[in-house]
C-alpha cells in the first residue's frame, strides 16, 4: 500500500501512515485495491499547494480515492485518466480558472460531480461567467471544516 | 443783390425772393439725403420726391408725384393718415412717428416719420413736408440688442462686465443668483468685492493680461458670496474693445462649480471604496488560503495513532502558514493603523535595526552587506512605518539574490531645491526586474515572486514614502551578468511637519 501511495504525485507519505493505522475507516479495508469501485473518486485542484495535499491526505482519510492538480490544465490532464467522481476545485488560479475548469470537466465527463472552493469574497464576477453560460456549481468556501467538507461531498454521494 | 445773395449761406435769405442760387442749393441738400423728403398738400396729395424716397419706396418720382400719399400707406392705417393731417392743419409737427409703409413693389417695412406744416408767405398751412427714414436696420440692431440683453439675463451663469480698473459696470440675474448682490449694490463697486482678500493678487494678473487684449478661459478659482460663503468657479473673462478698438473693459463669464467639485471629490471617494475593494478581497484570498491549510493540518494532526515526529511536522507546518498570514496581517491591515506620531531619529540606526533582522537570512544566502551610513542628522519620521518601508526593500534584496550577491546600502544627507532631506539609496546584484514588469512594480499586488509575494511591499513603501512627502524610484536591469535592482529613497527633513489641513483634507488621513 505505501509503494502504490508513494507514486501518486502531491501524496503526503504521513497520509498513507494515517490510512494503515485506522483500521475503523473504511479506507484500510480497501486501501491496497487500486481500482477499487467503492471508494468515491476526488480530484482536488488548488493552486495552493500545501491546501490541495492536506485536503487530499484529509479525503484520504475518509474514504475517498484522491488526486490533486496545482492548476487547471494539469487538472484536465489528470481528469481523462482518472476520472474523478467529485471535482473539488479553487476558483482564482492563474492560467484557468476553476469555473473554466469546471465547464471544461462538465464537457469531458458529464458524471463528475463539481464543488467549488474558494477563499474569496468578490469572484462573482467569475461565477457570472459560469451562469451567463447555464452552469451552476456549488460553492464552498474557504477556510471550511475538513468534517463539513467530508459531509458536503457525502451528503452528494 | 442776386450777387449778395450768392454770399448768403443756405437758409440765410432776405426778404427778398429765394436767390436761384440758394434754391439750387437746398434742392441739391434734398437730393442727396438719405432720408425721404416728400412733401404733399393738405389733401395727401404727392406734390415732391427725392431721390431717398425713390430709394427707399421704390417709385420714380414721374409716377408718384400727383398721387395720393395713402399708396404708401397699409389699408388697415389708413385711418392714421387721417390723423396725420387732421394734426397738421391744426399746424402740429409730428417727430420720429414710428410706422409701417409699403414699398412699390408691395414689402412692409419699418419706418421713422417726422411731420412738418408748410406755411406760405402768409402763415396759411399749405401742405406738409415729410421725412422718412428706413427703420429697419435699426430696429433689427435694437432687437439683437434686446435679445442679447435677455440672454444675459437669463443666463445661469453670472455675466459682469467691469472697466479696466476692475470696477463693475453690468450686473445679470445670473450674478444676483451666485453671488447674491442685487445690481444696484454691485454696480460702481469694485471686482474685488467678489474675491477672497488672499486672492486678491488675482485680479492684478488678470487685469494685466486684459490689458495685453489676452482672454482667460475657463480658469477655476474660488471667489466669495455676500454671505461670505466660498464658491467654487470657473471664469472666462474677455477684453471689451469699443468701435475704435481700443480695450475698455472686460466681461466676465462665472460659473459655479461647486457641485461639480462636489461630484469629483465623490468619485474619488468611491475610487478609493473601490481599491479599498478590491484589495479586501485580494487579502481575504491571501488569508483564508493559509487558514485554510492550517484548519487541515490541525485536523490531520489530532488523528490517533501519529508518531510525535508526524505530529510535529504538520504542527510546524501549521506554524509557519500562521506566520503567513500574520505577516500579510501586518503589511496591509498594520498599514492602516495609526502608528503614532513622528519622532526624531538617525535613519541609519532604523535601518540597522532591519539589518539585524535579516542577519541570518543574509548569511544563509551568502549576500554581503556593503553600508556607507552618513547622514549626520536626525530627521522627523513615523518610525515603524520608515522600518517596513526598510524592511520590504531588504527583503526584496534577499529574494532576488538566491546564489548570493552584494546589498549596498547608502544613507547621506543631501540638498535639494525644495528643501533638504535624507537620500538612501539601497541596491542589490540578484536578478533584476524585467522591463515590462518595471512599470507595475509600484501597483498593489503585482508581483514578481509568485506564491512567494503579496505584491504588496513596494506599495505600501510608497504610499508611507510620500506620506513623508518623500519620492522613491525604482531602476533595474535583468540583462545578465550586470543585472541588479537600485531603490533611491528620497525623505525630506520637513516632511512629516503637521500641513495646515483644509476641511476636505481631514478624511483623506485617516
Amino acid at each position: 500500500m505505501r509503494c502504490r501511495l508513494a507514486l501518486e504525485a502531491g501524496e503526503y507519505f504521513f497520509a498513507d501512515e494515517f490510512v494503515r493505522r485506522a483500521p475503523g475507516l473504511p479506507i484500510a479495508e480497501f486501501g491496497c485495491v487500486e481500482d477499487d469501485p467503492v471508494k468515491p473518486r476526488v480530484l482536488i485542484v488548488d493552486d495552493e499547494r500545501l491546501l490541495a495535499d492536506t485536503t487530499a491526505a484529509i479525503l484520504r482519510s475518509a474514504g475517498f480515492k484522491t488526486k490533486t492538480a496545482y492548476d487547471g490544465w494539469e487538472a484536465l490532464a489528470t481528469a481523462r485518466s482518472f476520472h474523478p467522481d467529485y471535482l473539488l476545485t479553487d476558483v482564482m488560479m492563474p492560467l484557468m480558472n476553476g469555473i473554466e475548469l469546471a465547464i471544461a470537466i462538465t464537457k469531458i465527463l458529464p458524471s463528475t460531480k463539481i464543488l467549488l472552493f474558494s477563499g474569496q469574497a468578490g469572484i462573482s464576477d467569475t461565477l457570472q461567467e459560469g451562469y451567463s453560460q447555464g452552469y451552476e456549481f456549488p460553492l464552498l468556501a474557504k477556510p471550511v471544516h475538513p468534517l463539513r467538507l467530508i459531509e458536503a461531498l457525502k451528503g452528494n454521494a | 443783390m442776386e450777387k449778395k445773395a450768392k454770399t448768403l449761406p443756405p437758409g440765410f435769405h432776405g426778404p427778398e425772393v429765394l436767390a436761384e442760387d440758394a434754391r439750387n442749393f437746398l434742392s441739391a441738400i434734398i437730393e442727396s439725403s438719405d432720408d425721404a423728403i416728400i412733401s404733399k398738400d393738405l389733401n395727401g396729395i404727392i406734390s415732391s420726391w427725392n431721390e431717398g424716397a425713390r430709394h427707399i419706396f421704390g417709385y420714380e418720382a414721374s409716377e408718384i408725384v400727383g398721387q395720393s400719399i395713402l399708396q404708401l400707406v397699409p389699408p388697415e392705417l389708413h385711418s392714421e393718415e387721417e390723423q396725420i393731417l387732421a394734426k397738421l392743419r391744426a399746424g402740429e409737427r409730428i417727430e420720429h412717428y414710428e410706422t409701417t409703409r409699403i414699398k412699390k413693389n408691395g414689402e412692409r417695412f419699418p419706418i421713422s416719420l417726422t411731420i412738418s406744416p408748410i406755411r406760405d408767405g402768409g402763415g396759411i398751412i399749405i401742405g406738409a413736408s415729410k421725412i422718412a427714414s428706413d427703420a429697419s436696420e435699426r430696429l433689427k440692431a435694437e432687437e439683437s440688442r434686446f435679445r442679447l440683453a435677455a440672454i444675459v439675463d437669463s443666463a445661469d451663469d453670472a455675466i459682469i462686465s467691469k472697466n479696466l480698473n476692475g470696477i463693475i459696470t453690468s450686473w445679470n440675474r445670473g450674478a444676483f443668483l451666485l453671488f447674491g448682490y442685487t445690481e444696484d449694490e454691485m454696480i460702481g463697486q469694485s471686482i474685488l468685492r467678489l474675491i477672497p482678500t488672499e486672492l486678491h493678487y488675482e485680479e492684478d494678473e488678470i487685469l494685466r493680461k486684459l490689458r495685453a487684449g489676452e482672454k482667460i478661459e475657463h480658469y477655476e478659482t474660488t471667489r466669495v458670496s455676500k454671505s461670505g460663503e466660498l464658491l467654487d468657479v470657473s471664469v472666462t473673462i474677455s477684453p471689451v474693445y469699443n468701435g475704435a478698438g481700443q480695450i475698455i473693459g472686460a466681461s466676465k463669464i462665472a460659473r459655479n462649480i461647486s457641485d461639480r467639485k462636489k461630484m469629483e471629490k465623490i468619485l474619488v471617494q468611491s475610487e478609493k471604496l473601490a481599491a479599498t475593494g478590491r484589495m479586501a478581497a485580494a487579502i481575504a484570498h491571501e488569508i483564508n488560503n493559509p487558514l485554510a491549510s492550517v484548519m487541515n493540518l490541525i485536523f490531520l494532526a489530532r488523528q490517533d495513532h501519529l508518531t510525535r515526529e508526524e505530529v510535529q511536522n504538520y504542527l510546524t507546518t501549521a506554524e509557519s502558514e500562521l506566520e503567513r498570514v500574520s505577516h500579510i496581517a501586518r503589511q496591509t491591515l498594520g498599514y492602516y493603523r495609526d502608528t503614532g506620531s513622528p519622532t526624531e531619529v538617525y535613519l541609519h540606526d532604523l535601518m540597522e535595526n532591519v539589518l539585524s533582522v535579516y542577519r541570518s537570512k543574509l548569511l544563509v544566502h551568502n549576500i554581503r552587506v556593503e553600508s556607507k551610513f552618513n547622514d549626520l542628522r536626525k530627521i522627523k519620521v513615523r518610525s515603524g512605518e520608515i522600518i517596513q518601508v526598510f524592511s520590504n526593500l531588504v527583503s526584496n534584496a534577499i529574494d532576488a539574490m538566491p546564489q548570493g550577491g552584494t546589498l549596498s546600502i547608502s544613507i547621506a544627507r543631501t540638498m535639494k531645491l525644495n528643501g533638504d532631506g535624507v537620500q538612501m539609496i539601497i541596491g542589490d546584484t540578484g536578478c533584476g526586474i524585467s522591463r515590462e514588469n518595471i512599470g507595475k512594480i509600484f501597483e498593489p499586488f503585482f508581483t514578481t515572486k509568485g506564491n512567494l509575494g503579496t505584491g504588496i511591499g513596494l506599495w505600501v513603501a510608497k504610499q508611507i514614502v510620500e506620506r513623508h512627502r518623500g519620492q522613491i524610484s525604482i531602476s533595474s536591469t535583468a540583462e545578465s551578468r550586470e543585472s541588479g535592482t537600485i531603490v533611491k529613497i528620497y525623505l525630506p527633513f520637513s516632511g512629516s511637519e503637521e500641513k495646515p489641513k483644509r476641511l476636505n483634507d481631514a478624511e483623506t488621513d485617516n
